[in-house]
């Protein structure tokens, strides 16, 4: 080993968070975890598939309504929200629990290339796995049954789009929340529950906090509820809940950066 | 003396527990001993010196910048962590590569430098194995060598024996040597006096998180000679090693702990039977050897006494 090192500055941004994103991807995608929950993702294609084979007689519903239903409440409301929150918390806390954040930490990279990257990565992967098993659910449920003609394909780029937005604003509150506290889950299921499952269908302006109500408001075809939550349920034009879900993603990111640009991690044997 | 790491009156609390105390000093090229028992500060010394943790009073600089947020100096600087992490999926050549890739090599260098730092360790037979799957000498090893591959300035090396056995400890004691003739800067912690002593003489004595010496090994060896200590062998074939070992003169005692198959040896002079187990390591097979401290603390103790 000869040669000394010369005096280099510190990596740019981008070229560092593109490299931060390769190891990145390549701890997250291909795991047990994405594999689980790309199974329950995928679970509503499973049930189309079985419908198309087994057509029950006198379901109330067609499959452009069931379609409506699935991605309405099984992703954007529930689903969704839990797929962010196994990942998003994760992108620092697992670093930290298995200790490799020491090796980026003693990187001539700065924490916001290592962050970048890693909120990269998890975009990537969340949508891997997410926005295949919508165009599924999509083409099991609605190609080929006369109801599900008049739903173009921009109706299915609108679903897309809303289930990557609601993936990003999730991912970054509970990446917050992920280099916040040392053990983010616990809390995390809590905001989701409590927070997003009840306040979100509250009378009065509470849905307003929430940022279930938002996301939902990008579903146009939902279908038509019943009961309390008809009468509860608040919903957004398109434009406002685009805006608020964007501000809120990105706000919760930046604070995420400043915490961990500040942290000291303290990892031991 | 271009100081590259400088301690100034840096103290570290975690909360209430003071980890190091009021630490100065200044280190050049070549190879430093961190010797102290375990819990002493050693960790948390080399943690602040490669910038993981601030001091929480007085100041640690690395290449003359703050220890403490220059990601910068991380092109010069090499860390081997006590912490046994790694991403267990990946091969150990992808490991180097990938992490040569953060410090801005391209794909075609960050390939050559790993192979080439994993050669130094000796594990290119491995290198297209899970490092999941590694035992605990080899993990050590490409731990080693991820902190060495892009020919730092500074190295820091936290424990970087353990696990080893005795010929990879050789290997690596004389790559340490190396390093230090070629003018850079490596400041080790071990337990391993024996070892140390074979890479450098000077040496940063450590206790209850303040620096007692820096200085010459000679007196701590003199010290250590004359407290038997604690050695756990592994071995392929313990009882046989057993039957040689027995016969040295300066054992105090010898078990074969029947939990583990692992050999419990309580030794007076450890040049004498390192030698000998070294010596002995191919014929009985021996795979991994460890030096409990309980005995240094002995010394520490005494040390601080004095």
């Amino acid at each position: 080993m000869t040669g000394a090192t010369e005096a280099l500055p510190i990596r740019p941004l981008w070229g560092g968070a593109r490299d931060m994103f390769y190891i990145a991807i390549e701890r997250m995608l291909p795991r047990p975890r994405s594999f689980w929950v790309f199974m329950l993702l995928a679970l509503p294609v499973f049930f189309g598939i079985l419908l198309r084979i087994y057509p029950p007689k006198g379901l109330p519903l067609t499959g452009f309504e069931l379609y409506g239903i699935v991605v309405a409440l099984f992703f954007v409301r529930n689903l969704l929200p839990l797929v962010a929150l196994l990942f998003g918390s994760a992108l620092i806390a697992d670093a930290v629990d298995s200790k490799t954040l020491t090796y980026f930490l003693t990187r001539p990279i700065s924490r916001l290339s290592i962050f970048v990257g890693e909120f990269m990565a998890y975009l990537v992967t969340v949508l891997t796995l997410t926005l295949p098993c919508v165009v599924m659910t999509y083409l099991v449920l609605c190609v080929g049954t006369p109801q599900g003609a008049g739903f173009g394909a921009m109706d299915l780029v609108q679903d897309l789009g809303a289930c990557a937005l609601t993936l990003f604003t999730y991912g970054g509150v509970f990446a917050l929340l992920g280099v916040s506290l040392k053990r983010p889950l616990i809390p995390g299921l809590l905001f989701l529950f409590v927070w997003e499952g009840f306040v979100a269908n509250f009378p009065g302006d509470a849905p307003n906090y929430t940022i279930s109500a938002y996301a939902r408001s990008l579903i146009r075809h939902r279908p038509s509820e019943e009961g309390l939550a008809e009468l509860f349920s608040k919903f957004f034009g398109v434009g406002e809940s685009v805006l608020v879900l964007g501000i809120v993603g990105v706000v919760s990111l930046a604070l995420a950066i400043w915490i961990f640009s500040r942290r000291e991690y303290v990892i031991s044997s | 003396m271009t100081a590259r790491v400088v301690f100034q009156k840096a103290s570290r609390w975690y909360g209430p527990v003071m980890a190091l105390n009021d630490v100065s000093f200044e280190l050049g090229p070549g190879v430093y001993g961190l010797l102290g028992p375990n819990g002493a500060g050693k960790s948390s010394l080399l943690k602040l010196a490669s910038g993981q943790l601030r001091p929480s009073q007085g100041k640690v600089e690395l290449l003359g910048r703050p220890a403490f947020g220059s990601p910068d100096v991380f092109h010069s600087v090499g860390l081997c962590a006590d912490t046994d992490a790694f991403f267990e999926d990946f091969t150990g050549l992808q490991f180097v590569s990938a992490l040569l890739s953060l410090n801005g090599f391209d794909k075609a260098q960050a390939h050559k430098l790993a192979i080439e730092a994993i050669e130094i360790v000796d594990l290119k037979e491995a290198m297209h194995r899970k490092i999941g799957g590694y035992s605990k000498g080899m993990r050590q090893r490409i731990k080693l060598a991820q902190s060495i591959a892009h020919r730092p300035e500074v190295l820091f090396l936290d424990e970087p024996l353990t696990g080893m056995d005795p010929q990879n400890r050789k290997r690596i004691s004389d790559l340490l040597k190396r390093l230090g003739d070629e003018g850079r800067t490596v400041l080790v912690s071990t337990h391993i006096l024996h070892e140390l002593e074979q890479v450098t003489r000077r040496v940063l004595l450590i206790h209850n998180g303040r620096v007692l010496a820096e200085g010459d090994l000679g007196e701590i060896r003199d010290l250590l000679d004359r407290h038997p200590r604690s050695v756990r062998i592994k071995a392929a074939d313990p009882r046989g090693l057993a039957r040689e070992l027995v016969l040295l003169p300066d054992l105090v005692s010898l078990n074969l702990e029947d939990a583990t198959g692992h050999l419990l040896a309580e030794i007076k002079k450890p040049d004498a039977f390192f030698t000998k187990v070294q010596e002995l390591s191919a014929k009985h097979g021996v795979l991994e050897m460890w030096v409990t401290d309980e005995n240094l603390e002995s010394v520490f103790s005494y040390l601080v006494s004095k």
